[in-house]
């Protein structure tokens, strides 16, 4: 036969893949706690075909649906099933409004300039009792959630101040996707990464524009917001990847996963041609030390205990073995690998009050093995599992650079980086 | 990134393989393509059940009747028996108690009350040692309301034609009520999920005492312990008759316990386990194997002195079949298949079927052949191997670990 | 266990076959207040009703070629959208014209379509493209035509439930051995229950054979002689619906030349070739035939080049020898009404064969005319007015589901209708999926047992879409299995059944087997055989191809 036929099997987000073995069901945290999601297998490929033929068949619990993509992982045949569920999400809110809760819990960057402008009122005002019942109750946020502190300082502002004249001296270069956690709750994290970079000799560089990466706006159904704040982006990183010839760090596993795979694959922003050029910064270093362009030498002194968890959109990545590995070659650091498991928090979605007890039923199972491991801290490459473990178990979570930056003896790297 | 071995595949056999390595101080990734077919092993092992339809019952005789192609003769018959036995040392330093010898089979109750030939089986699981010494007489079945995983009238059928009074008890309780709401996800795993704190399990203990007065020994669907049998020893400990546990359909809580030990016996050993990932390619050196190439990693493939293949047979992906050709999909190494795709298959569902013994192609030390010679670093192990037959023979669990074992003595250097 | 009642009545009228057109003929006989008894020897709708495309034809494709075959389809199919609205999905129709094929057609067909009454709009290639994407994008014609989709299944169960409903007794297994004839009138028929081994026999006044191509047969036990010509046609399902619209070629009936998104899924088809009689029974799907369909089909949508194929299935089209030409040189297409008192002089027996299943509401209304003749009764033919039972207005509707997660509710409603209200749904236990690829719930799976005469796995996957999804019934086949035998104490039984349904769903996945419907089929055989061991407790041998 001339044309090349039966092959292979086409079908949307893999879904004609499915064997119906039913192990998605298996890893599903939401499932787990409530019997009125109806599971990956349902709620994905199961439903599709049925979707397919009329879309009346979209049932709205699906909304449970964390994205935490666990089930994408454990599918042994490469089905995209909670791709296929956002889908199906997506083309059901077409015409519809997302509530005003929604909107202001999406919203990352626009409540972030707005609270880091009185950040002081915002954080004891976020904090006070009277205002988290009134949130409760009218915003249906849940009481016992802490908005993140916003930081009085924005990343960026301090990057204008403090670093941007010194990058260019650096021999080599590459920018930084900082997201609005680092931007206006933690600007911190993002000078741990300025830090340690800089010390094995690259300059750091902002993108030309840099706008919320929209993990939270698809969340919540605002995907045309998303979807223009990914145009944005994508054209940034374009700039910078195909122009400047930078690889765009990241220290986020969300953002990270979302500028890769989600934006194609939810929001259909073609990131092919610099996919490969957006990376955790964990991996970057990794791949400088195992390929031995660079050094890093460590404080003598340094000796933790911490565990590391695997956010899901990281396992969905298959990088955790890069932050464990930079972690493992820090002497003093006694690093406990955790099962993966769920957190619950899934970005907003455990802000919200009708998931609350959900969100903390799931990630009961985590926050279990944590006090088992009898650490001092938690490491994890995503900032919301960090509100969520540190809310729930009270120990301090860092991101994997923050402590590589740490643990760092500054002086002596930037010495065996011939600086 | 540079590994001493890489397997490829994440189920019984590369994690088999992959604790033997780590053991020796080895360091070994395995690149997992999600959950492995252990998820639809009801709690036994298998080393040979049946040849030419004929029951077996001293598998460790039987293996030297087999054709030369089964990876048992290739990896030696008279290596069989010790292989074994060191398999079992393997699971019980996992964690995973099972029961029974490799020199005489036993019986393990399928779903559906069927008697079938085993080599081992969990200890908390209902097995038969001899068919005319049964291990009781009156057995209470009980029987989770709502529940449709567990064929019990045809379970019962089965346990009363090999000669027990079966009394079939139909039972819930609150934990069990609540879990029914889900139309769909009341399945074996999600009631291990629900029956995991001692007030749930007080609560089945409760529904036992009080239905199962006349038996000698209580059944239960294979509903407890994804993790260990904790569960099971609790709930045990609160009943006052012997208790097994019975296999359900797929997903099988057994086989989600088991790769969760061996998993996490792997990592305790030093091991890492990339889940959820797929090796796609590699990079060859003459003969040799130097570097796979996976989805998620990508252009940071990985390195290592020695590979192992262990990416199973077609459900798990390990062998493709499409209009025109049987292949292996990662390194294109050979296979034995049949080229005319009229004599893959034949009518007749319970027929034996060509295609269930394709394989890749090996020598007699396991290693995979690219245009007939072989990859000297790369072995094959498990499901993917060729000239054996899980589904008609019996023997998918027992060629995974001894393949498993002697390809990890093969690079550790015995 | 079939009460003696049933067969101890005599009846005006004893239709055999229940295809569609033993249904429709059967419902015709008693909404005109005839006593009236269907019998089948396998399951209703096992034969050429069961095996096509499922496509509700406007008649174009008849247009060029048979004009009256043409506006009997068009009349036929503006009914069905009032009377079967459950069983119909108005998706619209596409003739395409490829670059190999000859755009001098399009005016042929487009002028044959206005001649038959069939409305047919030439619209610009990129229109087509753009309402129906799946089409082959180099098409350089394309006509619009009310073709639809319509689910066999369900229409002949529709027309059963309504015959019974007015009172008519409908019997499937149970074969009819010999006619009791008594000189030149056959006034009964001579039964073998396959359920539970009886002989019985069963007077009635007039006796229908209604049974496609076995309807030689059954003449011939008459002493009739009807020369039928069994055409086979292959068809392959496909795993989702890659078009939204049935699509056609447009040009002479050929090889694989329509795509009909039924249900969840599309369907390929057809081959057409001559076979000998005695092969009817064999409806196994060949290479070459895969192959044929597959070539073929990418044509109309390049997609199919990589969607993955579920099934192969074929069926037998039961085209007669006009009675003045029995070589078969010309052959009709068009119904076939014989009163078989005027051609052999035999009183009592009429056979109604030939047609299309989109004809059988017609081919209801000939035969009960002629047996309404025979009896001396004048009531008229309102089949054509009366919508069919889960067609009504009213019913529960998929805008009412909200609450709860309801997929098992939205899928019964889609099956059933207004009908679906009869489905228990208020304990949880009733709501348990039991295929959740169809979403078929216990309490479905109930309704189907006692209401739609289901005897097995097979009959329950007619009625209800068990096992009919993309995995072919892995995990469904063993609970529904272990329903049925639950309900019917029959254990023993329940485990034959499900060998011979997995045997019946292999029947049709084996000719397509690779890919993922060979994982599929490892799958399966690795949880039934290996995990299971039901290879152990059943032997299929000598019925492997019990269906």
């Amino acid at each position: 036969m001339a044309e090349p036929m039966q092959l292979c099997n086409i079908s949307e987000n893999n879904f004609e893949q499915c064997t119906k073995c039913s192990i998605c069901t298996t890893v599903c945290p939401v499932a787990a706690v409530t019997t009125d999601y109806p599971g990956p297998k349902q709620a994905g490929p199961d439903g599709e075909r049925y979707r397919l033929k009329d879309p009346a068949y979209y049932d709205k619990m699906l909304k449970l649906c964390l994205n935490c993509k666990r089930c994408e992982v454990a599918c042994p045949s490469n089905v995209h099933i909670a791709d296929i569920i956002q889908r199906a999400r997506m083309q059901a809110s077409v015409g519809k409004h997302a509530s005003l809760r929604d909107t202001m819990l999406a919203s990352t960057d626009l409540l972030g300039t707005m609270a880091t402008l009185v950040a002081p009122v915002t954080n004891a005002t976020l904090g006070l009792k009277p205002v988290k019942l009134v949130m409760d109750s009218v915003m249906a946020i849940d009481k016992h959630r802490t908005f993140p502190a916003y930081s009085g300082t924005k990343f960026e502002t301090w990057y204008k101040r403090h670093a941007a004249s010194s990058q260019g001296a650096y021999p080599h270069h590459v920018s930084y996707f900082h997201g609005c956690y680092v931007n206006y709750n933690f600007p911190r994290l993002g000078q741990d990464l300025v830090k340690v970079m800089n010390a094995v000799g690259y300059g750091v560089h902002l993108l030309a524009k840099e706008q919320c990466c929209g993990v939270a706006l698809i969340a919540n159904g605002l995907y045309k917001q998303a979807r223009r704040q990914g145009r944005v982006n994508a054209a940034s990183i374009r700039q910078a990847v195909n122009a400047e010839h930078r690889t765009v760090l990241t220290t986020s596993s969300s953002c990270t996963f979302n500028l890769r795979d989600e934006y194609p694959s939810i929001l259909d922003i073609d990131t092919s041609d610099v996919r490969d050029g957006i990376m955790l910064a964990t991996r970057f270093l990794y791949n400088l030390v195992d390929e031995g362009s660079i050094k890093l030498i460590f404080k003598q002194d340094y000796k933790r205990r911490i565990a590391y968890h695997t956010a899901c959109h990281m396992q969905r990545m298959g990088w955790q073995l890069y932050s464990i590995e930079m972690l493992r070659m820090i002497p003093g650091l006694d690093l406990q690998v955790l099962e993966q498991e769920c957190c619950g928090i899934s970005g907003t979605y455990g802000f919200k009050k009708e998931n609350y007890e959900r969100s903390q039923a799931i990630g009961s199972v985590l926050f279990k093995h944590i006090a088992d491991a009898q650490v001092e801290a938690v490491a994890t490459d995503c900032e919301t599992c960090k509100w969520q473990i540190e809310m729930s178990t009270g120990l301090p979570v860092e991101n994997p650079i923050s402590i590589l930056a740490d643990a760092l003896d500054v002086e002596a790297t930037r010495k065996a980086n011939g600086l | 990134m540079r590994m001493d071995t890489v397997i490829m595949g994440g189920g019984l056999s590369a994690l088999t393989c992959g604790i033997t390595l780590a053991k020796h101080g080895k360091r070994v990734t395995i690149v997992a393509s999600g959950q492995s077919t252990l998820l639809f092993n009801g709690g036994s092992m298998e080393l040979l059940g049946s040849i030419d339809g004929q029951e077996v019952t001293a598998p460790l005789e039987a293996v030297a009747t087999l054709p030369d192609n089964h990876p048992y003769r290739k990896i030696g018959t008279e290596r069989i028996a010790s292989l074994a036995s060191e398999a079992k040392q393997l699971l019980d330093d996992a964690g995973i108690n099972m029961e029974g010898r490799p020199d005489a089979n036993h019986w393990r109750i399928t779903p559906m009350g069927v008697a079938k030939p085993a080599w081992l089986t969990l200890s908390d699981h209902m097995r038969i040692d001899d068919l005319s010494h049964l291990p009781a007489k009156r057995v209470a079945l009980m029987a989770i309301r709502g529940y449709l995983d567990q064929p019990n009238s045809m379970l019962a059928q089965g346990l009363r034609s090999l000669g027990m009074e079966v009394k079939v008890v139909e039972f819930s309780t609150s934990d069990i009520t609540s879990l029914r709401r889900s139309p769909s996800e009341m399945r074996a795993t999600s009631l291990a999920k629900h029956l995991m704190s001692n007030s749930a399990l007080q609560r089945v203990a409760e529904q036992i005492n009080a239905l199962a007065n006349e038996a000698d020994l209580v059944l239960l669907p294979s509903v407890l312990g994804q993790n260990d049998d904790n569960d099971f020893r609790t709930l045990q400990s609160m009943v006052n008759k012997p208790l097994r546990l019975v296999a359900t359909l797929p997903p099988a809580v057994a086989g989600m316990r088991m790769q969760a030990q061996l998993r996490h016996y792997f990592r305790m050993l030093g091991g890492t386990y990339l889940m959820g990932d797929t090796a796609v390619s590699g990079t060859f050196d003459q003969d040799r194997l130097t570097a796979v190439t996976t989805a998620k990693l990508g252009d940071m493939p990985l390195k290592a002195d020695h590979f192992v293949l262990a990416t199973g047979s077609f459900v798990s992906r390990g062998l493709m079949a499409d209009y025109e050709r049987v292949y292996e999909p990662v390194l294109g190494v050979d296979v034995d298949a049949d080229a005319d795709r009229e004599c893959w298959t034949r009518f007749g569902v319970l027929n034996a079927q060509a295609y269930t013994q394709y394989g890749v192609a090996t020598d007699n030390s396991l290693r995979c052949l690219i245009e007939g010679k072989p990859i000297t670093n790369l072995r094959a192990i498990g499901s993917v191997l060729s000239g054996h037959d899980a589904i008609k023979m019996g023997d998918g669990t027992g060629v995974s670990m001894l393949t498993a074992l002697a390809a990890a003595h093969d690079i550790i250097g015995r | 266990m079939v009460t003696n009642d049933i067969y101890n009545k005599e009846y005006d009228v004893i239709i055999v076959g229940g295809g569609a057109t033993g249904a429709g003929t059967a419902r015709d006989c008693a909404l005109r207040g005839l006593s009236v008894l269907l019998v089948e020897r396998n399951d209703y709708s096992t034969g050429a009703t069961g095996r096509n495309h499922g496509l509700m034809h406007s008649g174009a494709r008849y247009a060029v070629t048979d004009g009256e075959s043409a506006s009997e389809c068009i009349s036929e199919n503006m009914i069905l959208r009032r009377i079967a609205r459950h069983c119909v999905e108005e998706t619209d129709g596409l003739f395409i014209t490829l670059p190999e094929d000859d755009l001098q057609y399009q005016q042929t067909f487009v002028d044959a379509c206005q001649r038959a009454g069939i409305r047919a709009d030439i619209i610009d290639p990129a229109e087509a493209r753009r309402i129906e994407p799946a089409v082959n994008p180099s098409l350089i014609g394309a006509v619009r035509v009310p073709d639809a989709s319509i689910d066999p299944f369900r229409l002949t169960v529709a027309n059963l439930l309504d015959a019974r409903m007015h009172g008519a007794e409908t019997l499937n297994h149970h074969e009819v051995e010999g006619l009791i004839i008594n000189q030149n009138r056959v006034e009964g028929v001579k039964l073998l229950s396959k359920r539970d081994g009886r002989h019985v026999e069963v007077r009635g006044r007039v006796v229908v054979n209604a049974c496609g191509i076995w309807g030689q047969r059954i003449a011939q036990m008459a002493g009739a002689k009807i020369s039928m010509f069994p055409a086979r046609g292959a068809l392959l399902i496909f795993g989702h619906r890659v078009n939204n619209m049935v699509i056609n070629r447009c040009r002479k009936p050929a090889n694989a030349d329509i795509l009909v998104p039924d249900d969840t899924v599309c369907v390929i088809g057809t081959t057409s070739d001559h076979i000998p009689i005695e092969t009817v029974d064999d409806m196994r799907v060949t290479r070459e035939e895969v192959d044929v369909l597959l070539k073929e089909g990418v044509k109309i949508a390049p997609s199919l080049a990589t969607t993955r194929i579920i099934r192969a299935y074929a069926g037998v089209r039961p085209l007669v020898a006009s009675d003045d030409d029995p070589s078969g040189r010309s052959i009709s297409r068009g119904i076939v009404c014989l009163d078989h008192a005027k051609r052999d002089d035999i009183e009592g027996f009429i056979t109604i064969t030939g047609g299309k299943m989109m004809t059988y509401r017609l081919m209801g209304e000939i035969a009960t005319n002629a047996v309404c003749a025979k009896l001396g009764n004048t009531a008229p033919c309102v089949t054509a007015a009366q919508p069919l039972p889960g067609s009504e207005e009213g019913g529960p509707s998929q805008s009412d589901l909200t609450k709860r997660y309801s997929f098992g509710e939205r899928a019964a409603i889609g099956r059933h209708g207004s009908l679906a209200a009869r489905i228990e749904k208020d304990n949880d236990i009733d709501n348990a999926l039991v295929c959740e690829c169809e979403g078929v719930t216990v309490g479905e799976i109930k309704y189907a047992v006692h209401q739609l005469h289901v005897h097995n796995l097979v009959n329950l996957r007619r009625r209800t879409r068990v096992g009919m999804g993309t995995c072919q019934g892995k995990l469904c086949s063993c609970r529904a299995a272990s329903l049925l035998g639950e309900i019917n104490h029959d254990v023993k039984g329940a485990q034959e059944d499900l060998a011979a349904f997995l045997d019946e769903r292999w029947k049709g996945m084996r000719p397509v087997a690779w890919g993922d419907t060979l994982r599929e089929a490892q799958l399966t055989a690795h949880i039934y055989e290996g995990l299971c061991g039901l290879d152990k407790v059943v032997d299929l041998q000598g019925k492997e191809d019990a269906q």
